[in-house]
């Protein structure tokens, strides 16, 4: 079985800066595997386990990308693909999955791909439905356990917000798993200096087939502003816990939130 | 000149800090206020293979180098001063000796199964009548019908009632004050007894028992290194677990400093920050300094042990510097968070209690200077 899980790069945290031009900056702020893919990296390399086969780590990114890719590659991933190009820089998300799709394609023997449901920074969470539309594959959203997977054919449980669906369909598929679906292991520190001198394969837009066209934004950015501050908190005072506990009673109940 | 980490050490920062915040620093505050041994955490330690790392992969190491094994002794005492005093133990005084004077039957029996973290290896020098002065080592092993049969009493062994293996320094060939040995004990060997654990000031989590051997019998292959060169070897083992207390300094210091930094950013005092006030910036850039210094000596001994090279010297000098300056950056974020410093419902009280005894434990700040002092001035000080 080859098992494909595509990656993202993203800040760690969000006090990320806007740009003049709308682009974000994240100047200074330490770079991690999006936390929903390490779920699609751990539930790939459970699968492995038990089924044999490959797992492709499959990153779109620059250069500096790859310490992520390698991170996946510490944690058990067998192969890994970065797809860099500087006509990567400006793709919305049809652009990001049109390219994944084209090296999907070219990749040719894959059984399944796995994603995390969305990715902490954009947060679209189209990713994966687009990609499975792109490569005209079944796609299976929001899984929360995969009960099954053979050759041919996945089980999944998705994890809706009211019921909880059990899809069956045939491979290839997309997958984006939700987090919970597991518990992503650590890479062990042998397996980090390891791959620490991995040369990890880049494809560039000339080598998946690719044109401007198809890389040019669908969705045009018209503005990005920070959210509004959350505003500040009121300290109760009182004399006594007792007296305090009262005021807040009656200040909820004045909000009428109890 | 190169200051730079390699990726592999940079990688091997990441991981341990990720580790060291979702898996160590939410139990720091249970671990010193219940003095219960963080059996769980050193499982998982063990899965990611921390418990072995600048061992061969041969003897079930990770097979990294001392600069990244001072890196994760750093990043675990910046979450926890206890599990970081119990892995640098393991690893600088546990594991060390084995690995650098073990056969490769010893090599194969103690360090790989304390490497893979399937138990946890001591040193039991320190007696009741010889600390610093290790020479005057009371506990003695005598050769009997193919085993050594040791008696005496050890006092402050880290990890002694938790250990797999200690290793015990006892007087072979008596009549020769300097003719001491190095043995391995197996953790139940009948004999070997453990006080109750030592009510300590800080470092809580980590067990410090007295042991006493009543005739323990340890087959003569036991043995560690040559035969009555037991000080010399201690000698150049303590060079490695010095660079280890450095690293837990430098841990400690970085999680006081960055709760000092982070409150100076948030708390106003008459309608500033106290960031703006020169008295309390004036403290943070001298953690900032003291911190960098100490890091350089730090990655400096470690990384002149890596190539080979005399280090006693540099590794004197980073564990004095660090913890001294551990303890003034510690001191001095109590002081600017004031009450909160001080309260236990904060951890910067604990990390300052836990930072006190590194000035003290393998070689005190007073020793270290005896040391530099004569390198610097020649061997007639002090005489």
């Amino acid at each position: 079985m080859h098992i494909v899980v595509c990656m993202k790069q993203v800040p760690r945290d969000n006090s990320v800066k806007i740009n003049a031009d709308l682009t974000i900056n994240a100047d200074g702020i330490e770079q991690i595997m999006n936390l929903f893919d390490e779920y699609a990296v751990e539930e790939a390399l459970q699968w492995n386990e038990k089924l044999g086969g490959k797992v492709t780590v499959l990153s779109i990114g620059p250069d500096d990308w790859k310490e992520q890719v390698r991170r996946a590659l510490a944690m058990g991933a067998t192969d890994s693909l970065l797809l860099s190009d500087p006509a990567f820089a400006a793709l919305d998300v049809l652009g990001a999955a049109r390219v994944a799709a084209a090296a999907i394609k070219k990749l040719g023997d894959v059984d399944l791909v796995l994603c995390g449901r969305n990715s902490t920074d954009d947060e679209s969470a189209a990713f994966a439905p687009a990609l499975a539309r792109l490569l005209g594959w079944p796609q299976l959203t929001y899984v929360g356990k995969i009960p099954a997977l053979e050759a041919g054919k996945i089980v999944a449980e998705r994890h809706l917000e009211e019921v909880i669906e059990t899809v069956e369909a045939s491979l290839p598929a997309v997958a984006s798993v939700i987090k919970g679906i597991n518990e992503p292991r650590y890479p062990s520190l042998l397996r980090i200096r390891k791959v620490a001198k991995v040369e990890i394969p880049a494809w560039s837009a000339a080598d998946l087939g690719l044109t401007s066209a198809d890389l040019a934004p669908v969705l045009n950015l018209a503005g990005r502003v920070p959210p509004p501050p959350r505003p500040k908190g009121e300290m109760i005072d009182g004399a006594s816990a007792a007296e305090k506990a009262a005021r807040l009673v009656d200040k909820l109940m004045e909000a009428q939130v109890i | 000149m190169n200051f730079d980490l390699t990726p592999e050490q940079q990688h091997i920062r990441a991981e341990v800090r990720r580790f060291a915040e979702q898996e160590i620093a939410p139990r720091a505050r249970h671990v010193d206020e219940t003095g219960e041994f963080p059996a769980e955490t050193f499982r998982k330690m063990a899965n990611l293979g921390l418990l072995g790392l600048p061992f061969p992969e041969a003897y079930g190491g990770a097979g990294a180098d001392s600069v990244s094994a001072a890196i994760a002794i750093e990043e675990v005492a910046r979450a926890c001063g206890s599990t970081a005093l119990i892995y640098s133990a393991h690893l600088g005084l546990g594991c060390a000796p084995i690995a650098m004077f073990g056969t490769e039957e010893q090599k194969q029996r103690f360090l790989r199964p304390a490497a893979e973290g399937r138990h946890l290896g001591a040193f039991a020098l320190t007696e009741p009548h010889a600390g610093s002065d290790a020479g005057a080592t009371r506990t003695t092993a005598r050769l009997e019908n193919g085993h050594w049969v040791i008696n005496g009493a050890k006092m402050w062994i880290t990890s002694a009632s938790v250990a797999g293996h200690l290793i015990v320094t006892a007087v072979t060939d008596p009549g020769e004050r300097h003719a001491i040995s190095a043995i391995i004990v197996p953790a139940g060997t009948p004999g070997l007894s453990f006080g109750k654990p030592e009510a300590k000031m800080g470092l809580r989590g980590s067990v410090t028992n007295a042991v006493t051997f009543e005739d323990v019998r340890v087959p003569e292959e036991n043995l560690l290194g040559r035969r009555g060169r037991g000080l010399q070897q201690f000698l150049a083992v303590l060079d490695g677990g010095r660079v280890g207390i450095a690293a837990m300094a430098i841990g400690l210091a970085q999680a006081a400093y960055e709760t000092a930094s982070a409150y100076a950013r948030e708390r106003t005092a008459f309608g500033k920050l106290i960031g703006a006030y020169e008295s309390v910036s004036n403290m943070i850039a001298d953690m900032a300094v003291g911190l960098e210094a100490a890091r350089l000596l730090l990655y400096q001994a470690a990384w002149l042990k890596d190539q080979g090279r005399q280090y006693s010297r540099e590794a004197a000098i980073a564990k004095l510097y660090a913890s001294e300056v551990g303890e003034k950056t510690c001191r001095d974020a109590i002081q600017i968070l004031g009450g909160y410093g001080y309260s236990s419902e904060y951890p910067l009280e604990r990390i300052y209690r836990d930072q006190r005894l590194l000035t003290i434990g393998e070689g005190t700040s007073e020793i270290l200077r005896v040391v530099i002092g004569r390198q610097v001035l020649g061997e007639f000080v002090g005489r």
